[in-house]
């Protein structure tokens, strides 16, 4: 039975990715397509969080600096360089994976919740940092970024769904390094350090290097969809690129989801913003909050009845004692 | 015989208190050590002193030739030095495989190697039957065997064993104790503390005492239960059953 389970992965992943690849061409509503880019988009973003607050348990809620940072990287980079999005893409998750060097190397000295609350600190810091200096980066106006038509080597489009195809290019890649992750030692090895640090470096792991290591291309990965995002929005200023509920809705996709599973952020995501997103176009502003109300009924549910989130649930369903398992024992 | 681990003038202290205080003893390589004494004699303290855990504030630890005192843990268990922890901490969420599999990625990267390795060290402490088990699941003393197989794991020279026969009832020890026999055969060098007499009388053949901190004897398993300060200090006068009977 699970023999067959898994034959059958290729197959229901290539009709998923078909489905994917024909979706935009069939939806005419921009509003429904924003909704779907936003899903893609969160997905990665919490895919890339997922890396290290999934996998090794370090529950950063500072993962905005990074997508900031690509943000502002690229953006400089274009308005005063005039360099394409495309290279200031990879430019900024260069500055986003530096970055992450001095920030872990003060905030990995703590566990637990005060690790969290350093990381919350430090995407505060960077936000300031941003509106104070109006020389580099525009301060608290922001600034718009200049619209040439149809330009695809500047990364805009004139169709919608081509952001579509870009960000779901930015999933399949998270997704991708996520899996490799998953099937090599460093899956294993990130386990371990969020089970227990302690054991973990009894056997041989460099628990502060993998965190390092794995810290440097989460941040790399926010990054890119910094620069993504501001680009779809051609807007820019420190309050949207360092918007704090862009670091908890990256944890918040996975958590509801499932932490370090491949798919658990993807699945967060759908769920979370297509809840949203019909409360939005049902309700509108007549019960103002009623979104907030129930995200935070979702995560309160979820934390108390499964804790291992969506994809523990459905592994859970999958080994039901009254199901028949293979012969293993 | 070639000395293992050296220990010389070894001393910790935590704020006022002395944890360990000038502490000397050395295992030869192949030998059984025991390491026993009160509870706060600074047992647990030397074990993490001597896999890095703890930074000595004076003297040196040499394993196989090599100085380890500023070593990390991770490179010290590298070096060939593996532990169990007095409370063992399995990683939870992973199965029993995926554990010791950890643990072999020290000397090969290789999934299908590290799996099989892994195999290997669970079939040897007795724990195959529930390699798929996740190890929250496992009972005290198949949490104690995960342990012990996810050490063997990393292909040490010198395992240190804090208390794993602690909490198993007397048939679980004979268990244990025959296991650490059958390591020792493997030419494993082993230090271990415990409070189980019957099995350190069983399996060590040198021990080593301490109290508040201080070596207070060392020698044989027959020398050290007639060692007046030991049995005032740690055994209590009810177990000096061997110098008892023969002086009737």
């Amino acid at each position: 039975m699970k023999r067959n389970w898994r034959a059958s992965t290729p197959l229901a992943l290539g009709a998923v990715a078909i489905v994917l690849l024909v979706l935009p061409l069939s939806v005419k509503s921009a509003f429904v397509l924003d909704i779907f880019i936003r899903i893609l988009l969160f997905a990665f973003i919490g895919t890339a969080w997922n890396l290290m607050g999934g996998y090794a348990k370090q529950l950063s809620l500072g993962h905005v600096a990074y997508f900031g940072l690509g943000a502002y990287t690229s953006t400089i980079l274009q308005i005063d360089f005039d360099i394409s999005p495309w290279i200031g893409m990879l430019a900024g998750g260069v500055v986003a994976a530096l970055a992450s060097l001095p920030i872990g190397w003060l905030c990995f000295r703590l566990r637990g919740p005060y690790f969290t609350i350093a990381t919350i600190a430090t995407a505060q810091v960077l936000m300031l940092i941003f509106l104070k200096f109006r020389d580099f980066a525009w301060g608290a106006e922001g600034t718009t970024i200049p619209n040439l038509g149809n330009a695809p080597l500047m990364m805009q489009f004139d169709a919608k769904s081509a952001y579509y195809y870009v960000a779901l290019g930015l999933l399949v890649i998270g997704l991708a390094i996520t899996w490799l992750v998953e099937r090599s030692f460093i899956g294993y090895y990130l386990v371990a350090i969020g089970e227990n640090e302690d054991a973990a470096e009894a056997i041989g792991v460099d628990a502060p290097r993998m965190k390092r290591d794995i810290y440097m291309i989460s941040a790399f990965l926010t990054a890119l969809a910094g620069t993504f995002y501001i680009q779809y929005i051609y807007f820019i200023d420190p309050a949207t690129a360092f918007n704090f509920s862009i670091s908890i809705e990256a944890a918040l996709v996975s958590i509801v989801g499932g932490i370090g599973t491949l798919w658990g952020p993807v699945i967060g995501t759908v769920l979370l913003e297509t809840t949203s997103a019909l409360l939005q176009s049902w309700l509108g502003s007549r019960i103002g909050g009623i979104q907030l109300t129930v995200y935070s009924l979702i995560l309160m549910a979820v934390i108390l009845w499964r804790p291992t989130g969506i994809m523990g649930f459905l592994r859970e369903m999958r080994l039901r004692p009254w199901r028949a398992r293979p012969a293993q024992a | 015989m070639a000395e293992a681990l050296v220990i010389r003038n070894l001393s910790k202290r935590f704020g006022g208190l002395r944890a360990v205080q000038d502490v000397t003893f050395s295992v030869g390589e192949n030998e059984t050590l025991a390491l026993i004494g009160p509870n706060g004699a600074g047992k647990t303290t030397s074990f993490n002193l001597i896999t890095g855990f703890f930074r000595p504030d004076a003297g040196s630890i040499t394993a196989f030739g090599r100085e380890i005192v500023g070593l990390r843990p991770h490179d010290i268990c590298a070096h060939g030095l593996a532990r169990t922890f007095q409370v063992a901490k399995p990683f939870g969420a992973m199965t029993v495989l995926a554990n010791v599999m950890t643990g072999a990625f020290l000397r090969d990267k290789r999934i299908e190697a590290a799996r099989q390795k892994a195999r290997e060290a669970i079939d040897f402490v007795g724990l195959s039957a529930k390699e798929q088990t996740p190890a929250r699941d496992l009972t005290t003393i198949d949490q104690r065997r995960l342990e012990m197989a996810r050490a063997l794991a990393t292909e040490p020279r010198l395992l240190l064993l804090d208390e794993v026969m602690a909490g198993l009832n007397p048939s679980e020890i004979d268990q244990a104790v025959a296991l650490i026999g059958k390591l020792s055969k493997r030419g494993l060098t082993i230090v271990i503390v415990e409070h189980v007499m019957r099995a350190i009388m069983a399996v060590a053949r040198h021990i080593v005492v301490l109290d508040h901190g201080q070596k207070i004897a060392e020698g044989s398993p027959r020398e050290i239960v007639e060692h007046p300060e030991v049995i005032r200090a740690y055994l209590g006068s009810g177990y000096a059953h061997v110098p008892a009977s023969e002086a009737r």
